[in-house]
């Protein structure tokens, strides 16, 4: 970063005094515009010498996905992300007949039960039961007086969103893939804990009178970063990162305007 | 020696083989059926909601439960397929061949649950009925005779079956139950049970309003019988009809498929979409096509919605659900637009994206409508409850007591199958999941 080419060093107005026109010994004062001294690379040394690196919403150990970084200024566009409250999406995956303490598949076991009365209808219908509960919570904690004009209109667009503290609260969710015992997820959700999506799964499996552990949750958006937008670990380079942080300045700032206008 | 070796963490070939060897429970076998439920909420004092503890609690503990504010399980030993709400009464029917088919709780001063023997006293009847108790009908084959359908006004109840036409108690001084006016006549501990069977076709569908009864036969004419003063009989007259008379008007000689009413007003679907009206028209039900407070004569309403699928007659709104399921309402009173509209003539649609609808599941759409005095149900196709309207003493069941202005979803455990509203109260038929 530091060999990347620099800033021209700022420039001040001095007077310095110059020998008068027409000789003789008197000085003048001319403005001229002259490079501080002070921005020269030789008398500062290397521009940057540590990076200061904020984070974004937490990822756990075990899940993967989208972790939105920011870098020296951004970290307060940080803070901006942060109080828009926009939606995550996760992919999870779920396997059925297995119970574990933690509500993974790499903790202790324990229960195991049968699952082969499942089918992709009932599990459709308690993924209904589920939005709708939670479709109840995000009114709610919304703190809108539900017997306003304007409750109602943003009710019709669906853009009651909880825009402070809250639990966290599951806006959509629909069954990828099922091929029992393994299923596959997709949760849009807000002011949640990967722990809490894992519980999620343990809890279907309960509400199907069977049990279920989570196998892997994903973050394939975090606001407005998607996976596109990410860099893999192949790509963790300053040339990518310059690049991508470009490509996603014109949607935060739209983002950020839209919401916290 | 190595004889005695202390135990460490366990290997992970030592955790494999312990879950493998792990015992496997099953909770529910691959043919478990799934399980039909009654859920009930609302005001409790009445005995409405069937659960004597609420009003006379039956332990220490207990305290009288004066509104029950979110849905409560009603348990019964049969599966419930028809009820319907009164005014403060309630009546649960089952589609079984055994000897009791009807229970009724709730209000009976009127009899408009039959007879109810005291225990204390042998002679005289209960006039609150805290639990559901069996109705006596008096059927000439009990044992094959099948309930369809039951429903309830203010005062008197219906009772629709199979083969043996249709049963009628309770108060009876317009007219509404079937039977000529006597004067004076006391209706409370009454052991008498009405049975009409002179219509020109099976009965298949058995509506009551306030004080009047409506009756729809296989032929689709209707048939109405009551109190007229605000012309819901429609027989072109206001006065009282005690005996059920065929209604003519724009539908005579049309196919009707539903009929609806709760208060003073009536709307009926024919099977070309079609919606007719006529009754009390003071709350604009039917201003769109007269300016008169009372219609004693069906008309029909041109409405430019689409086909309508069912119609739902409140005390001063009304709902039709068209093909498309989509819920258009008119009337005056809390219409489920927001606070703002408070009457319109002129049906106006509620955005489906209240009733779920979104871009992740564009296919739901309401199924049911259905409307209590001042509140309004929607079923959609997923098992969900909306309710929106005036919060009577909790029979919303969203759990607050404050009026609803747009649809708003009532969690119940289950998928909910059909709503009956009441003036005060709800009774749902609900499946479980699994």
């Amino acid at each position: 970063l530091n060999a990347a080419p620099e800033r021209a060093p700022r420039q001040q107005v001095r007077f310095l005094p110059t020998p008068a026109p027409g000789g003789g010994g008197a000085v003048e004062l001319v403005a001229a515009s002259v490079p501080v001294l002070a921005d020269h690379p030789l008398v500062r040394g290397p521009r940057f010498r540590k990076l200061k690196i904020g984070a974004g919403h937490r990822l756990d150990v075990k899940a993967s996905g989208v972790f939105v970084l920011g870098i020296g200024h951004g970290n307060k566009l940080l803070t901006d992300l942060y109080n828009c409250h926009l939606t995550k999406v996760y992919t999870v995956g779920g396997l059925f007949g297995k119970a574990t303490d933690d509500f993974s598949d790499t903790g202790n076991l324990v229960e195991k039960t049968t699952f082969d009365h499942i089918t992709r209808e009932k599990l459709e219908r308690i993924l209904a039961v589920i939005q709708g509960t939670n479709q109840k919570a995000l009114l709610m904690y919304s703190n809108i007086d539900m017997k306003t004009q304007e409750a109602y209109e943003l009710a019709v667009k669906g853009l009651i969103r909880p825009m402070g503290k809250s639990p966290p609260i599951i806006t959509a969710i629909r069954c990828l893939q099922f091929a029992l015992p393994e299923f596959q997820l997709e949760i849009h959700c807000l002011h949640e804990t990967q722990q809490y999506l894992r519980k999620m799964v343990h809890e279907i499996g309960l509400e199907l009178k069977s049990s279920a552990v989570c196998t892997q949750v994903r973050r394939t958006r975090d606001g407005v970063f998607t996976v596109d937008d990410a860099l893999p670990r192949t790509q963790w380079n300053l040339q990518s990162i310059q690049e991508a942080i470009r490509n996603c300045q014109l949607k935060v700032e739209a983002e950020l305007e839209k919401t916290l206008a | 020696r190595g004889f005695c070796v202390p135990a460490g963490p366990p290997s992970t070939r030592q955790l494999r083989e312990a879950e493998e060897a792990a015992p496997v429970f099953q909770y529910a076998g691959k043919a478990a059926k799934r399980k039909d439920r009654v859920f009930v909420w609302g005001f409790s004092y009445s005995g409405a909601l069937g659960i004597p503890s609420f009003v006379k609690p039956d332990a220490g503990w207990k305290k009288p439960r004066r509104i029950q504010p979110t849905p409560y399980r009603l348990e019964t030993e049969d599966k419930i397929s028809s009820a319907a709400c009164g005014y403060g009464f309630t009546l649960l029917a089952s589609n079984t061949r055994d000897i009791t088919k009807v229970w009724g709780m709730g209000l009976n001063k009127d009899s408009q649950l039959g007879f109810q023997r005291s225990r204390r006293d042998q002679t005289k009847g209960y006039e609150y009925v805290l639990e559901p108790s069996p109705i006596p009908l008096p059927l000439e084959k009990p044992q094959q005779t099948r309930v369809l359908q039951v429903s309830c006004g203010r005062a008197h109840s219906l009772v629709l079956t199979d083969s043996e036409g249709v049963f009628t108690m309770g108060n009876n001084s317009y007219g509404q139950c079937g039977r000529k006016v006597v004067e004076d006549e006391i209706y409370s501990g009454s052991h008498l049970i009405h049975q009409l069977k002179e219509f020109d076709s099976r009965v298949v569908q058995v509506v009551c309003g306030q004080d009047h009864s409506l009756f729809r036969t296989k032929k689709g004419s209707v048939y109405a019988c009551g109190w007229g003063a605000d012309g819901q009989t429609g027989l072109g007259h206001y006065n009282i009809t005690s005996v059920p008379t065929k209604l003519h008007g724009d539908i005579a000689g049309v196919n009707i498929i539903q009929v609806s009413s709760y208060g003073d007003c009536c709307l009926a679907v024919s099977d070309e979409g079609d919606v007719f009206g006529w009754g009390n028209s003071e709350y604009l039900q039917l201003a769109s096509v007269t300016e008169t407070t009372q219609v004693n004569v069906p008309r029909h309403l041109p409405f430019k919605i689409g086909k309508v699928k069912e119609a739902a007659c409140g005390g001063t709104g009304n709902a039709v659900l068209t093909e498309e399921g989509n819920v258009f309402v008119w009337g005056y009173g809390i219409l489920g637009k927001g606070p703002n509209l408070i009457e319109t003539a002129e049906p106006e649609m509620i955005p489906p994206s209240l009733f779920g609808w979104s871009d992740f599941s564009p296919d739901t759409r309401v199924a049911h409508v259905r409307c209590g005095l001042s509140q309004f149900a929607a079923l959609t196709n997923r098992g969900e409850l909306f309710v929106w309207g005036k919060n009577v003493r909790g029979c919303l069941g969203t759990g607050r007591m404050e009026d609803q202005y747009f649809p708003w979803r009532v969690t119940v455990p289950g998928e909910v199958v059909d709503v009956a509203c009441g003036v005060d109260h709800m009774v749902s038929m609900v499946r479980s999941f699994t």
